[in-house]
């Protein structure tokens, strides 16, 4: 599994479409998108890496880099969404993280 | 040897620091110096897991909310300290912290360490990356901490950012 973060809107998408060699229709099979999302309400964060380690690419968006939310709800889904994304990045093969629309292998190299 | 760690919420950087803590500090005594106050669940909870994540490490635990230069810290160990985000809270908005002085505190303190210790390695936060729609002291706490951070970067050998678990180095190298 090749798992890509950056921040929002960094070029994740694409570049997750130029490392699969594939469209955006393929893509939506191949890829799972954006999952810090569902790292929010779940409570067995290693069954869910488990789970998007079966697609071949995953992708979350950075939002640990801010200023601790007020919140404790909000400061409690951002720490999970870092602890998922850790559990995602430790099994997968290649890890990128994409800045300005620019991969940078972390991990593994360009296949 | 100073290295700084720095990386965002659960980035990972604890762990991947006291990795790097336990492969510099040789033979030298290690030394886990607190900064955060033990306030509340949430911290009690946060403290808990750091414990946790340390045990089989053997770290002396030294707890340090203001004045870095006067923590009891043993000569020609090894220190963990962690970490630069609290310890820029509590000098900015602490009763006894140094208020507008607490940039020059904590890199006093740091010099302090430096001098006495053989291996030092210092956490820090990424706090400035979620936003710039901050005023007063939500402002004046990501001013300092950014200045407080590129100090320390200047004063490393190494600087490595964490993201997702991986170290990414910008200054020196990792230990391997």
């Amino acid at each position: 599994m090749i798992f890509i973060t950056g921040p929002m809107f960094s070029g994740k998408h694409d570049v997750a479409k130029q490392l699969l060699h594939c469209s955006d229709a393929e893509l939506a099979d191949r890829c799972a998108f954006e999952v810090q999302e569902l790292a929010a309400d779940c409570a067995d964060l290693e069954a869910l890496a488990e789970k998007l380690s079966r697609f071949e690419a995953v992708t979350a968006s950075e939002v640990g880099g801010g200023v601790v939310p007020l919140d404790p709800d909000e400061r409690e889904a951002r720490e999970r969404a870092g602890r998922l994304a850790c559990l995602l990045a430790e099994g997968a093969d290649t890890v990128v993280r994409v800045f300005c629309g620019i991969p940078r292998f972390l991990k593994g190299e360009w296949k | 040897m100073t290295v700084l760690v720095c990386g965002g919420a659960a980035s990972g950087k604890s762990s991947r620091a006291e990795e790097l803590l336990c492969k510099l500090s040789g033979d030298a005594p290690r030394v886990y110096l607190a900064t955060m106050r033990p306030f509340g669940a949430e911290a009690a909870a946060r403290i808990e897991k750091h414990r946790a994540q340390r045990a089989g490490r053997s770290f002396d635990t030294v707890e340090c909310y203001v004045n870095l230069s006067s923590a009891p810290v043993p000569p020609d160990c090894a220190v963990l300290l962690e970490d630069i985000g609290n310890l820029c809270a509590n000098e900015l908005f602490d009763v006894e912290g140094s208020g507008d002085g607490a940039a020059d505190a904590i890199l006093r303190g740091v010099d302090t360490l430096q001098r006495r210790c053989r291996v030092l390695v210092i956490v820090s936060n990424e706090v400035s990356s979620g936003g710039a729609d901050y005023a007063g002291d939500t402002l004046r706490y990501l001013r300092v901490l950014g200045e407080v951070n590129r100090r320390l970067a200047a004063l490393s050998d190494a600087v490595c950012e964490v993201v997702c678990g991986i170290t990414d180095y910008y200054k020196g190298e990792g230990p391997g």
